[in-house]
């Protein structure tokens, strides 16, 4: 699809003397919005919010280069030293004002009754329009209205900024040598998103409107028509800038070609020049990874939730309880950040998450160019094609024309909005110890949604001080859940020692629950690895209330010493029941008469082939992957074998970005998976 | 880094002045600075005197202690013998040793002298050097002790101390980033002052904490928090030998910008060695008192046998 110029096709386009372009700022205020645009500061041109046109960059040009950034005055003779927009997109974009760098989220209090307050906060926005976004600046809004906004879990801070957003976009006049959104098909030229269009000609503006809010904006200014001179200079001026452009990345097909590159050596090369500083990141306007920052008053009675925007490029980013980080080295980090934003966003949010800006090459302090990665890694870009080479509009663009291989999601509802990010309270009533450092939990809440939980699920745990960490729900009752917390930090410390009474907040029930009809009429096999007992053991009593429809079921229970298994007595009940139960213990003292050995030793001597099987195993990623290879080698098939996952989750609902594992949000698409979904990915380090 | 709750966590919802933990500050070699910005909390003090009982704080105190202490705050390196003995002994009598502020945690810049001559720098700096004990290194508090959380920066910053302080009576662990210093920067929303005036700017490779500071004045980071995980120094000097955006600095020049507050650690301390830049004596002209004795090749960081870093 060719980008088209809409100049030609807009039917009067009104001239805007430069003159006045404060009675447009004037006819903003007047709507009650504060206005944003492009000023000089510091060197470099950012958004900030203006009162008055003066204070715009007249004047300024600016060049860029990688990790090179100059801002410089055109001489009183140039033709453009009176204009205001002749100097690129600025740098910081327009993310700041739709998507800030921090958001007060949520406050959790312990009142004077003891009973607990939640509050998830409310957005504080102020109608806001921004002048001078540029065609990339509403690609990146567009990739983000889908990130944030369109997908099953809405931000509701994004949410009402961008309700309240008006955008007066203008047309590039200047690509600078780090621009490239010519190959990502996303500009120069402005196309949708904007609500009034300018086009910056000799003496002022070319102007069109392309919603009804920017029609009755234009209207009330009561501007002439441009005329079809001006309209003219505006056309050659963008194709100028297009023309300027050149095609340095070949988008076509980029996501296939990554991907088949995730061995490259050249990751371990760009590992070597990169800081993993994480400017890219937040410079780049469709980044949208947060972090979560926790603050309390001395008696940890109240805290607040910020939510900060965080990094891939950081280590702590993919760490888990434990210490352990998913992604130690720069090179994981980074082939994490480049896959994501031109491969697995495509499989995510049906686009690239890159619009072509050049931030991440200008604002790289080591002046790494993005465009050459890409073409050493996923192949060498194509540079003779003509300046109007076919591109896409990631908005418009249907993923088949990319060739894109879809990963096999089992489709879970994930209809926008359907996932809840608020918090409901609910009341520990009894506190039973399992072993030295896990307690199971039970709560009774009213919470209907609560109550609808599935085996598999998990909910995100907040108390007043302590960080927020996902708790799978080891079983579902009548009248609430049960957690099984192991003491692996202090948040989930402190919970393992609260008292009967005590209130806790929960956002759930997320993620994708153990697909229980998929051992419909087959032998169910349950494994699980220590704590791993606590999200099958919900699994396990739904299979046994249908008993009926499975053929076999065998439970598969390992741990590390006698004194770390879990649900010992339940467990024992069952088993002289007549459930087959096996269970293993890595080391065992002289009290211990069952089996020693590590769990995939259980399997080695079965005889009977695995076809009929579905397992579900949950336990530490190493004995997972151990216990996948052996059911392997006895024929289980790969789609009937699931695991549940652990990563890094501070939202739960795939907005923060942390839990990626390739195309996944692990919170969101999982935490369930087969491992014919996983594919090679279960076992790649650094993903 | 783990910082194991003190008692009081547990009963932290009224707390008297019974049961407040025992908090010490002391120092070593430093200037007193990073204890000053304890004072200069002036709208949480109270809350936190409230909170915990200051038993020993020279600045702050005439009230003395030798222990025992439930979290003991260490100011300055280990610069002389004496304080070697003294540290052990602290340690031995602190449940929960915070070291503060670049002297503490890195050295501080007095540990600039393990990259030169010891006599040189005694006497340069005292008429009469004979009259001062000294170790020929500045080291960190963690070459002799065991350390259960540090606060970085020269000074340290002030909202990490009561970061610190509510993670210690609530008993969860203190956010206390690992990351760039960029990452405050960005969100401050303040421009690169590398990218856009050739500013040399250690903020990559330098831990946040600080709020971005001298990025937001407009000049560059001098690395006083230190070394962040993963600091890849490499990456940065040599652009600033090679790149096009500073214009290509002196190795040496870029060598120096490694060498300030937190110099001797690593891998700050590798930088220098590598381009050079260590500080040069005389640092001003003799005093009467000359050297008493001279190394004429002065050791490269790391290599005396004085230095607990050389033996680790």
């Amino acid at each position: 699809m060719v980008i088209e110029n809409r100049w030609p096709v807009m039917a009067g386009a009104r001239f805007l003397p430069v003159g006045r372009l404060d009675d447009l700022i004037g006819a903003l205020h007047a709507d009650g919005r504060r206005v944003v645009g492009p000023v000089v500061e510091d060197g470099g041109i950012k958004m900030a919010e203006i009162e008055r046109a003066a204070e715009l960059p007249f004047g300024w040009t600016a060049s860029a280069a990688p990790g090179l950034v100059r801002l410089s005055r055109r001489p009183a003779n140039d033709r453009a030293a009176g204009r205001a927009f002749d100097n690129g997109p600025a740098w910081s974009g327009i993310k700041p004002w739709t998507f800030p760098s921090r958001v007060d989220a949520l406050t959790v209090e312990t009142r004077e009754d003891g009973s607990l307050g939640v509050r998830v906060e409310a957005p504080a926005n102020q109608p806001t329009a921004v002048i001078g976004a540029r065609a990339c600046d509403l690609a990146a809004l567009a990739v983000h209205d889908r990130v944030l906004a369109g997908g099953p879990a809405i931000d509701p801070d994004y949410a009402a900024r961008r309700a309240d957003l008006l955008v007066v976009a203008v047309e590039c006049a200047l690509a600078t040598s780090t621009c490239f959104c010519t190959s990502m098909g996303t500009g120069p030229e402005v196309t949708t998103g904007a609500d009034v269009v300018l086009a910056e000609v000799d003496g002022g503006f070319v102007a069109r409107s392309d919603s009804p809010a920017g029609e009755r904006l234009l209207a009330g200014l009561d501007l002439a028509e441009a005329g079809p001179l001006r309209v003219g200079a505006a056309i050659e001026q963008v194709t100028k800038v297009r023309d300027a452009m050149g095609h340095a990345v070949e988008a076509e097909g980029l996501h296939d070609r990554l991907l088949a590159n995730l061995d490259s050596p050249r990751w371990e090369a760009i590992a070597e020049r990169c800081l993993a500083c994480a400017n890219c990141t937040l410079v780049c306007p469709t980044c949208f990874c947060t972090g979560t920052v926790i603050e309390s008053d001395l008696d940890g009675r109240e805290s607040s939730a910020t939510r900060q925007w965080d990094s891939c490029f950081t280590a702590g980013f993919a760490q888990v309880a434990g210490g352990g980080s998913f992604r130690p080295h720069h090179a994981d980090r980074y082939r994490q950040w480049l896959t994501h934003k031109f491969a697995t966003w495509w499989d995510q949010f049906g686009s690239s998450g890159c619009v072509g800006c050049g931030r991440c090459i200008a604002w790289c302090p080591v002046g790494i160019d993005v465009r050459e990665e890409l073409a050493a890694i996923a192949g060498p870009a194509i540079t003779d094609l003509p300046a109007a080479a076919p591109a896409t509009t990631p908005a418009a663009a249907p993923i088949a024309v990319k060739g894109t291989r879809i990963l096999a999601m089992a489709p879970t509802a994930l209809q926008p909005g359907s996932i809840r990010t608020d918090y409901v309270t609910a009341t520990v009533t009894e506190v039973r110890p399992e072993t030295a450092d896990t307690a199971t939990l039970r709560l009774v809440t009213g919470d209907a949604a609560l109550l609808a939980a599935r085996p598999g699920q998990f909910v995100m745990v907040a108390v007043p001080a302590f960080a927020i960490p996902p708790i799978s729900i080891s079983r579902i009752n009548p009248d609430g859940l049960e957690l099984t917390i192991r003491a692996a930090g202090p948040a989930t410390s402190f919970m393992t020692r609260l008292r009967p009474g005590a209130e806790l907040a929960l956002r759930g029930p997320l993620g994708r629950p153990w697909p229980i009809e998929d051992a419909y009429g087959r032998d169910v096999a349950i494994v699980a690895g220590g704590i791993g007992l606590a999200p099958l053991r919900g699994l396990l009593d739904q299979v046994l209330a249908e008993r009926d429809r499975f053929s076999s079921i065998r439970v598969y229970l390992g741990a590390r010493t006698p004194r770390d298994r879990l649900f010992v007595a339940e467990m024992d009940a069952l088993a002289a029941g007549g459930l087959d139960i096996r269970a293993t213990v890595d080391r065992a003292g002289p009290e211990w008469l069952g089996r020693v050995g590590i769990i995939t030793d259980i399997f080695r001597n079965a005889k009977a082939t695995g076809q009929n099987v579905t397992a579900f195993v949950c336990g530490p990623e190493r004995m997972m992957t151990a216990v996948v290879d052996v059911l392997g080698d006895l024929d289980v098939p790969r789609e009937h074998t699931w695991l549940t996952l652990e990563r890094r989750m501070e939202c739960g609902v795939g907005l923060c970005g942390h839990c990626q594992l390739g195309s996944r949000f692990v919170c969101r698409d999982g935490p369930v998976f087969s491992v014919a979904e996983l594919g090679d990915d279960l076992r790649r380090e650094g993903l | 880094m783990q910082l194991p709750p003190v008692p009081t966590a547990q009963v932290s919802k009224r707390a008297t002045t019974l049961n407040r933990p025992r908090v010490g500050v002391v120092k070593f070699a430093s200037c007193d600075g990073c204890q000053l910005t304890i004072l200069d909390l002036e709208d949480e003090l109270l809350a936190l005197t409230e909170r915990f009982e200051f038993v020993e704080f020279a600045e702050a105190t005439s009230r003395r202690s030798s222990g025992p202490f439930d979290v003991l705050f260490v100011e300055g390196s280990i610069s002389s013998p004496e304080q070697a003995v003294e540290i052990a002994r602290l340690r031995a009598a602190t449940k929960t040793l915070v070291t503060i502020g670049a002297c503490a945690t890195a050295g501080g810049i007095q540990a600039l002298r393990t990259a030169s001559e010891h006599e040189a720098f005694r006497a340069a700096v005292y008429p009469a050097p004979a009259f001062v004990e000294s170790l020929a290194v500045a080291s960190p508090i963690s070459s002799y002790v065991t350390v259960d959380a540090e606060l970085r920066g020269c000074p340290i910053d002030a909202h990490q101390l009561v970061e610190l302080l509510t993670a210690v009576t609530t008993g969860r662990r203190p956010q206390l980033p690992d990351q760039a210093v960029c990452l405050e920067c960005k969100r401050r929303g303040l421009e690169c002052v590398v990218v856009t005036r050739g500013e040399p700017c250690l903020g990559p490779v330098t831990q946040t904490g600080c709020g971005a500071i001298c990025p937001g004045i407009g000049r560059g980071c001098y690395g006083c928090f230190g070394p962040r995980e993963g600091a890849n120094v490499d990456g940065l000097a040599s652009w600033f030998v090679d790149g096009p955006a500073l214009g290509g600095l002196k190795r040496e020049d870029v060598g120096r910008l490694f060498a300030g507050f937190t110099g001797a650690a690593q891998p700050f301390r590798a930088v220098t060695d590598r381009l050079g830049g260590r500080p040069q004596i005389p640092l001003r002209p003799a005093t009467a008192h000359g050297p008493e004795h001279s190394e004429h090749t002065p050791p490269v960081w790391g290599t005396r046998p004085e230095d607990p870093d050389a033996r680790r």
